[in-house]
């Protein structure tokens, strides 16, 4: 989709009730290449039907004006932004008596009059009303300004050149091109151009002259780009169709609203249930809660309180999972996985993993896709498939890591483990397995390769690839289309890895991570979002596909923020939990609030919370204000 | 601080934690078998891990006075001897930075 009027910012609409209905002819008018003539006297915004080949005048065309400003009675689109499009996909035809009544039947123009005197004058070559114009247009970015400026100033230079009227050519060359210092190697080959034959210019340049493409060309390459990722967008609801479209920041959830503190140590592993109303959390304090994060009410605030406490795990509790229908929670400590009611509060039932004589700990649990069940897969080598009673129903093993993490793909395809040889001499001995790239900076010596991510294929239960790598894996999360894999590797880094072609496509960078466990997620509407946790304290968001790094939200106190979860079912909302004993909520900012940057949280001491743990925090740095 | 995965070694013989099975040391880094702790017979190793250092203590024992640091299980806490940090002596230097773990507080555990 383009709108191509020269300039960034969308043109102002005119206003539908003053264009006039009578399409008007004026004396002078010459009729262009693309079938637009205006006089230029034209201020209205209104195009006018210039066909004067048969002076015949054109039947009047009624207004048609529905009540309501969308396409139809309930869609989201703006109706005047579809018009505008369809006029100008008729105009690119070749249909223009279509678009012009279309055109006088909507009201609606496609360009507004200074733009279309812009037009004129790149056709035209008119070049000082084309500077006059190129400021009326009010484009704001400078560099966008000065990539015109130069285009124009080019065409210029080469015209005069062909038209060997050198002395001008030269006064341009110094006086308009020099000064703007945009692109210094094509300001080197323009002044070489000097020097050579009309014959010769015109292949040098790859120019085709005044009198051919070159002016439809210049105003083809005048329309400034648009940008293609935005790169906060976030939203799923279609916007406005023309795609200058730039999400505003403070839409991006970068605040938080609630800081979860129950726990008496460390919180090392959160997760949303499927239905976004709960989350649970895990501790180094031997307790796993469940949270009810309740909707907004008509103050805005959300009720978050613990709804369920489990204790009565002998050791730390490392890993969740939920069900698909959230009535069952699985909590694991060591070797020992307990299954929870969530509704009662009560331990279902209490399975152990272990495998020969050598408790080993579950390092991740996963509740099977298909809801039959479950999947634990620990440290030492074994990954067993349980049914929801909590019976083996499949042992596989032992592989050939222990594994540190392990995700199922929402389809039920593959398994994805990472991990540690248990043997580190095979890390010399085996020759990788599939074909793959191993990425850049990775040690060239076998030897310290001594980590793998290995994809299983679910159905036919066989490895499907084995990767090796150097740096402790700690995390793996496959995105909703089964396709990615987002892997956390020390030091400092998290790779998304495509499943397919069993190869890392992006590397995201700017965190920390060199001796914790510390897991990131897929976030926002499209996945368009990548999140992690950092052993700084802080929450670390990137772009997806770009790999820019968005936010590093600051607000956890001292110690790593281990593990970020993004609201399942609230594009808007995220979770994140650290050593600071806290688990906090980050959403956007309210309506009516800016972001203070001095003001941000730093440091803050883990806050005990009032009776339902919530606080809002306002900018201004005036402290905080509890409303209840 | 944070979440951290225990670590895990490789040798002939590894040996662990009698209450937990975590491994502590393989018998390649065994340097002496003839030592003798508070309750029997102790090895001396020079490369122990999952383990924590308790505070330093002066202690004089049969070869002499010693800095020593107690050392305790990582997952359940039992104290399984000792690291010296510094001998006064200097035919006992070549202890400084190696650990002393108890025999019977040690058991073979699966590679």
């Amino acid at each position: 989709m383009r709108i191509s009027n020269g300039s960034s910012s969308p043109t102002t609409s005119p206003d539908p009730s003053s264009s006039s209905l009578v399409p008007r002819y004026s004396p002078a008018t010459t009729i262009d290449s693309d079938g637009i003539s205006l006089s230029k006297t034209e201020t209205n915004g209104c195009t006018t039907n210039g066909t004067a080949t048969n002076g015949i005048a054109p039947p009047q065309i009624a207004r048609v004006q529905p009540p309501w400003p969308s396409l139809y009675k309930d869609s989201p689109i703006d109706r005047e932004e579809f018009v505008r499009l369809v006029v100008q996909s008729l105009r690119d035809v070749g249909y223009t008596e279509s678009a012009r009544t279309l055109e006088a039947e909507s009201g609606y123009t496609l360009e507004s009059g200074i733009v279309a005197e812009f037009r004129r004058a790149v056709i035209e070559g008119e070049w000082e009303e084309l500077e006059a114009a190129l400021l009326q247009l009010g484009v704001q970015n400078e560099d966008d300004l000065q990539t015109t400026r130069f285009l124009i100033s080019q065409q210029k230079y080469l015209e005069l050149l062909e038209a060997r009227q050198l002395t001008a050519a030269l006064y341009v060359l110094r006086n308009e091109l020099a000064p703007l210092n945009y692109d210094s190697d094509r300001l080197h080959l323009l002044s070489s151009l000097m020097m050579c034959s009309e014959e010769d210019l015109l292949s040098n340049a790859k120019w085709d002259g005044a009198r051919g493409s070159s002016r439809q060309q210049l105003l083809a390459d005048l329309q400034l780009y648009q940008r293609n990722a935005c790169l906060y967008h976030n939203t799923t609801a279609p916007l406005s169709l023309y795609s200058d479209h730039e999400c505003d920041r403070t839409q991006f959830p970068s605040l938080t609203t609630y800081i979860l503190a129950e726990h008496a140590d460390e919180v090392w592993h959160i997760k949303w249930s499927h239905d976004g109303r709960y989350l649970a959390s895990a501790s180094k304090d031997k307790s796993a809660i469940v949270w009810r994060i309740g909707p907004p009410s008509e103050s805005g605030n959300r009720d978050c309180t613990p709804e369920q406490v489990f204790r009565d795990h002998k050791y730390e509790v490392s890993c969740l999972a939920w069900s698909l229908d959230d009535s069952i929670l699985l909590t694991s400590a060591e070797n020992i996985v307990k299954i929870w009611n969530v509704k009662s509060g009560v331990c279902i039932r209490e399975v152990d993993s272990r495998v020969g004589p050598d408790p080993c700990p579950v390092s991740s649990l996963q509740w099977l896709p298909d809801n039959s069940g479950f999947v634990s897969g620990s440290m030492d080598r074994r990954i067993i498939f349980w049914d929801r009673d909590g019976k083996r129903t499949d042992t596989w093993g032992p592989t050939s890591i222990r594994i540190t993490d392990m995700a199922i793909s929402p389809d039920g395809s593959r398994l994805v483990a990472t991990g540690m040889l248990h043997n580190p001499a095979l890390a010399s001995a085996t020759p990788s397995t599939s074909s793959l790239n191993l990425p850049n900076g990775t040690s060239s010596n076998p030897s310290t390769l001594t980590k793998r991510i290995v994809i299983y294929d679910m159905h036919t239960k066989q490895e499907e690839a084995s990767i090796p790598q150097s740096g402790e894996l700690t995390s793996v999360q496959i995105s909703s289309d089964s396709q990615y894999a987002l892997i956390n590797r020390s030091v400092d880094e998290v790779h998304l890895w495509d499943l397919n072609s069993k190869r890392m496509v992006r590397r995201y960078m700017g965190h920390q991570q060199f001796r914790h466990v510390i897991r990131s997620c897929f976030g926002g509407a499209n996945e368009s979002f990548i999140v992690s946790g950092s052993e700084d304290g802080k929450v670390y968001i990137w772009h997806r596909d770009s790999c820019a790094l968005l936010e590093a939200l600051p607000g956890h106190g001292q110690g790593s923020v281990n593990t970020v979860a993004w609201n399942p079912q609230d594009e808007g909302m995220f979770a994140s939990c650290s050593d600071d004993c806290t688990i906090r909520i980050w959403e956007a900012l309210p309506p009516g609030y800016t972001r203070d940057v001095e003001s941000t949280s730093e440091g803050q001491e883990p806050w005990r919370s009032n009776s339902n743990g919530a606080s809002w925090r306002t900018n201004g740095g005036s402290g905080t204000d509890m409303i209840d | 601080m944070g979440m951290t995965h225990r670590e895990y070694l490789w040798g002939d013989r590894i040996y662990g934690c009698s209450k937990c099975h975590t491994h502590l040391a393989a018998i390649e880094s065994m340097v002496s078998r003839a030592f003798t702790g508070q309750h029997g017979r102790a090895y001396l190793f020079d490369k122990v891990v999952n383990v924590i250092t308790g505070g330093p203590a002066e202690r004089t024992m049969t070869t002499g006075l010693h800095t020593v640091r107690d050392i305790y299980c990582c997952k359940c806490g039992t104290t399984l001897g000792w690291k010296y940090d510094r001998a006064y002596e200097t035919s006992q230097r070549y202890k400084e930075g190696k650990f002393i773990l108890e025999r019977n507080l040690l058991v073979d555990v699966e590679i």
